[in-house]
């Protein structure tokens, strides 16, 4: 009985060594879900200043939260898990081409879809941990007559956890983007894809400037 | 003795704790959350089954919590993300559906619905509310179906409390004074959970998209509507096409908005519906096969 009091004892004793020789290393990037919450709150601050609010503000809004997502994505990360095996295809170039494209494209567009629920409450619930350095931070939007569940998977990359995709009601971002990037890839070379970037960025940039 | 026993016995759990159990170490402590833990049994039922193709899709990232982590993040190639497929083979009239759709949207759903989202919203929620307490039945018998038993339970209790309690289900009184939730299962889900595919895709006009399976689903769930059971000399078929279309239009007025914004981040937008069709039943399924 003893013994195994001093079995239980060392085993503990054990563990909390293990977690101590593991913990400083991502303690010091703190948690996932804060990470994520803050940026979330810094975005929601923008949408709901009301100085931003008006037509010609607009270009200061979105300069605000173009810098917001430039720290809360890596959308390099993200690039790369879009276009998956295609990735390769891609020279260096058109790689970095199309990270640029890509961030202008999701933070012209889907930043502002996932983030237009300005005046509904944003709720992170739990923290997930998929492997040692990804994480899903889970957060529910509660609309007037539904709650839309929104998971942000992050990765944790020179002590700083960053958004790689983003999964609203199931579905990724990420995943979906790659469906549509390999249909044009099937059949097409790559500059081909980076032209529609470059045409569709285009477009949403004339637009905002209506 | 105590030293003794500690010097062998400690290096030995330290060994097995490193040894046995390497991936268990490395999640759960790598990464202070308590929940991360607690959470991973659910996450790790494989949810690929009964969709499309083998391939796995989010599940594939969320089934890593088990594998070994010593997996090089940095690597380019993600190879094992792939997302559900579906198959399908009506495309091009497929296309022309979600062409006439699109119009039918801006040109007829979307000024409906600014005109009509004048109603204060207060208003526009207790429509809600009715409305979605009449599909409480279909829920709970799905649930059923799908053997969770616990939201069959509460969706037979939400019907009746909101039925009663918030008349007819004007406020949902089982949501904000019983904190019972709503819990949705649907009969194409039902079919899901017990293997079925979705079997091709497929664009109805109005309705949108839809699968073979989920059509079918869908019909289910019509028998499973109440208003189906109304007698016709008391709700005509123009009244009950009304009905419809007010539950439509009043369920637009809290998303405008959306669709656009949908449209304005695709690449090819029939494209990106259908994965995200695909992937939202997906989840759908997943979940009833983890409850």
């Amino acid at each position: 009985m003893r013994i195994l009091k001093i079995m239980l004892r060392t085993y503990i004793v054990g563990a909390l060594l293990m977690l101590g020789l593991t913990f400083p290393v991502t303690a010091f990037a703190g948690l996932p879900i804060d990470t994520v919450r803050g940026h979330s709150d810094k975005v929601l601050e923008v949408l709901r200043d009301p100085s931003l609010k008006p037509e010609s503000a607009k270009q200061l809004r979105k300069d605000k939260l173009r810098a917001i997502s430039e720290k809360m994505f890596d959308f390099t990360e993200l690039s790369k898990r879009t276009l998956a095996q295609n990735w390769k295809n891609l020279n260096p170039g058109q790689q970095q081409e199309f990270v640029e494209l890509f961030k202008t494209l999701l933070g012209d567009t889907y930043a502002d879809k996932i983030l237009s629920y300005t005046d509904e409450k944003i709720v992170f619930n739990k923290e997930v941990s998929l492997t040692e350095k990804t994480v899903e931070v889970h957060s529910t939007v509660m609309r007037k007559t539904a709650e839309v569940p929104i998971i942000y998977r992050v990765i944790l990359k020179d002590g700083v956890w960053r958004v790689y995709d983003v999964v609203v009601e199931g579905v990724s971002l990420t995943n979906n983007y790659r469906t549509q990037f390999r249909e044009i890839l099937s059949n097409k070379p790559p500059e081909s894809l980076l032209e529609t970037l470059r045409k569709k960025v285009g477009k949403s940039e004339q637009g905002s400037k209506k | 003795m105590k030293t003794l026993t500690i010097m062998i016995v400690f290096p030995l759990l330290l060994l097995s704790l490193v040894t046995i159990c390497p991936a268990a170490s490395s999640t759960e402590e790598s990464v202070p959350v308590p929940e991360a833990a607690v959470q991973s049994p659910g996450s790790q039922v494989p949810g690929n089954l009964h969709e499309q193709d083998g391939t796995s899709g989010g599940a594939a990232t969320k089934n890593e919590v088990k594998a070994p982590v010593d997996e090089p993040i940095d690597d380019n190639e993600m190879t094992g993300e792939e997302g559900p497929r579906i198959a399908d083979p009506f495309a091009p009239t497929n296309r022309i559906m979600f062409e006439v759709n699109d119009r039918l949207y801006f040109w007829i759903l979307k000024p409906v619905t600014q005109a009509y989202a004048h109603i204060p919203e207060d208003f526009r929620v207790v429509f809600s509310n009715i409305y979605d307490n009449l599909k409480a039945p279909g829920r709970a018998i799905n649930n059923l179906l799908q053997l969770r038993l616990k939201g069959a339970g509460n969706e037979l209790l939400r019907f009746v409390i909101n039925s009663f309690v918030g008349v007819g289900g004007m406020g949902d009184a089982a949501r904000d004074a019983f904190g019972i939730k709503k819990q949705e299962a649907d009969f194409g889900q039902t079919l899901g959970r017990y293997g079925f595919d979705h079997g091709f895709y497929l664009v109805w006009p109005v309705l949108g998209p839809s699968s073979l399976r989920d059509t079918v689903g869908r019909a289910g769930d019509h028998f499973l509507h109440p208003l189906t059971y109304v007698h016709h000399e008391d709700l005509s078929t123009t009244a009950s096409v009304g009905i419809s279309v007010h539950e439509r239009v009043n369920d637009a007025s809290f998303r405008m908005g959306d669709y656009e914004s949908f449209k304005e981040a695709a690449i090819d937008p029939y494209t990106a519906m259908r994965d995200a069709f695909v992937q939202h039943r997906k989840k759908k399924v997943q979940e009833s096969l983890q409850d």
